[in-house]
């Protein structure tokens, strides 16, 4: 189905800003990448590291591939199908019953517990990445065609992480007030 | 034609501007959450007891060096007992690290016991190589430490002035404020009566 190229453009330009954000994460506390893909115990110990190393790597090419013109579908599936895994990374987890564990969804020191909402948050995402694997429609794009795509990724990035925040927020409110 | 565009150029940066103030707000809401969660340390009603003479024991560094607990001296000690297994006692190292540069006047000595090569390989990481560093049970046993990571402050005297589970640099620095003010521990401060019921604290329970 085609699709308006400024919607295809936001919503890969945000979701190419959200898993490099992702990947630097990653990244940048290695050790606690680790820990967290054992906390999740859905790999062997053999493969954790080897793991941990890949993905961000990953995410990073996802997110240059959704960058460039040729390569955005092809990447858009790619960040679908991420998402897909880290959903039911986290559907494993909760089905299992181990709602203490961390997250790991915004980096270290951004600690929040596994929570249905997070499958929604992760839907919202796939959806991102679905929307930006369309066609574009052929259509003249002018100066004020790229202003708006970028405008409408900055405000999705911004309430994205509005969002991610008020969701780390709302666990440590009900510790709270005790409820 | 114009007129629309301009205002919707207008609408767009004002749209970011918003959502920049929402996440500054959620980002805010978060740091007071961070600031307000830590009460202070968290004292169990056993073992010693604050405002006495701390129990005297003498055990050997990791160098074999002598290190004597609760004796009278030239510094205060800060005892800060830890785990190699325990990772709220790894992320409370720097700030302990921190504490040992800040007060010359403190000794500041690391107890854990267990496993040798675990130890090494935290002395390590830390690079704690030159602190006073204690392995064995005789410490935390003298000392009824039941919970990790936990402090433990005696002053030049020898006498224990504060003491708390810590979990957090706050937690830590409640110590000092407890050393400061002569009271045993927050929970001490909310229920004695001068406090509880004055204007100093309100805090709802």
């Amino acid at each position: 189905m085609p699709l308006d190229p400024i919607l295809i453009h936001a919503c890969a330009l945000a979701l190419a800003a959200i898993l490099a954000t992702a990947a630097t994460h990653k990244l940048r506390a290695p050790r606690w990448f680790v820990a967290q893909l054992e906390a999740y115990a859905l790999l062997p110990q053999g493969l954790l590291k080897p793991v941990a190393r890949l993905l961000p790597l990953l995410e990073g090419a996802v997110a240059l591939g959704l960058l460039l013109p040729l390569s955005r579908s092809a990447a858009a599936l790619a960040a679908s199908a991420l998402m897909l895994l880290y959903a039911g990374a986290i559907a494993v987890n909760l089905w299992r019953g181990r709602r203490d564990i961390d997250c790991g969804c915004a980096g270290p020191g951004e600690s929040q517990p596994l929570r249905p909402v997070l499958l929604l948050r992760n839907s919202v995402l796939l959806g991102l990445a679905l929307l930006a694997t369309a066609t574009p429609l052929a259509r003249e794009l002018g100066l004020f065609d790229g202003f708006v795509a970028i405008a409408a990724a900055a405000v999705l990035l911004l309430l994205y992480a509005a969002v991610d925040g008020l969701l780390t927020n709302a666990p440590r409110l009900l510790k709270l007030t005790g409820r | 034609m114009e007129a629309l565009i301009v205002s919707n150029i207008l609408l767009w940066i004002l749209l970011i501007a918003l959502a920049f103030v929402v996440m500054g707000l959620v980002r805010q809401i978060g740091v007071l959450h961070a600031r307000i969660a830590p009460a202070g340390a968290l004292m169990l009603d056993k073992g010693v007891t604050v405002n006495e003479p701390a129990p005297q024991v003498t055990a050997a560094d990791r160098n074999g060096r002598p290190v004597n607990f609760g004796y009278p001296g030239d510094k205060g000690q800060l005892l800060f007992f830890l785990s190699p297994s325990c990772p709220v006692c790894k992320s409370l190292l720097p700030a302990i690290k921190a504490v040992a540069k800040e007060r010359p006047d403190l000794e500041v000595v690391y107890v854990s016991d267990g496993d040798p090569d675990a130890q090494a390989a935290l002395i390590r990481e830390f690079k704690l190589e030159d602190a006073r560093y204690v392995v064995g049970p005789e410490v935390g046993m003298t000392y009824q430490i039941g919970k990790l990571p936990y402090a433990v402050l005696i002053d030049q005297p020898g006498i224990l002035r504060a003491k708390g589970l810590v979990n957090s640099r706050e937690h830590l620095e409640s110590l000092f404020e407890a050393e400061r003010m002569g009271i045993a521990s927050l929970q001490d401060y909310l229920h004695s009566p001068d406090h509880a019921h004055g204007n100093a604290v309100k805090i709802h329970q």
